[in-house]
């Protein structure tokens, strides 16, 4: 019998992040370096917005796709392992966000933190502690 | 929770997740007392061995 199921929601998350998450990021390189490096675009006003929401498509691909992973995986424990990596992402990202907002209040030479990078610290969290958890319950 | 999964099965953790149809990492945890399962899911190991909930898993309380 075979050694490990191949969990069917599991499959189509990685699908998804492959064929829509994956080339929407590589499409925002693409358009970024074309339109900011060599063409100088300075958006501002409803381009700015649209600018930004194409920048923010693939990442809300992204929690979409997480979403519907944790909707459709019927093997509770690997969902319970999900659940708690992406507690850890959300305590830390907290943490750390609330800290350096402090720290940026009292100390103003201290670099700004790009709010953008929010979710990329959430995402690094996340996937070390779902890492650590498949590794802690092999 | 104590369980006695070890004692009852007669097939690898491998196989006894495929019949649950859970990953082997779900039933080593819920083997080595690390993990809960859900009620639908002890029904299931319940109907898997022929016998009680409470015959697997026993309160440590």
């Amino acid at each position: 019998m075979e050694s490990r199921i191949s969990s069917p929601a599991r499959n189509r998350a990685e699908d998804r992040v492959l064929f829509i998450v994956i080339p929407l990021f590589v499409l925002d390189a693409i358009l970024g370096i074309w339109g900011f490096h060599y063409h100088h675009l300075h958006p501002t006003g409803l381009f700015a917005y649209l600018c930004a929401f194409i920048a923010t498509l693939p990442c809300f691909a992204y929690i979409l796709v997480y979403g519907l992973y944790l909707a459709e995986e019927k093997d509770e424990f690997q969902h319970w392992l999900t659940v708690q990596s992406m507690l850890w992402g959300i305590g830390v990202t907290l943490s750390v966000t609330t800290f350096w907002g402090m720290l940026e209040k009292y100390d103003p030479t201290v670099s700004r933190m790009d709010i953008s990078s929010v979710q990329f610290l959430f995402l690094c969290v996340a996937a070390v502690s779902l890492l650590v958890y498949r590794w802690r319950y092999r | 929770m104590k369980n006695r999964l070890k004692v009852l099965r007669d097939w690898s953790q491998a196989d006894l997740a495929a019949r649950l149809e859970v990953s082997r990492q779900s039933v080593n945890a819920i083997e080595t007392g690390k993990y809960d399962p859900s009620l639908p899911l002890a029904f299931k190991l319940a109907r898997l061995f022929e016998s009680t909930i409470e015959e697997i898993f026993t309160d440590e309380n």
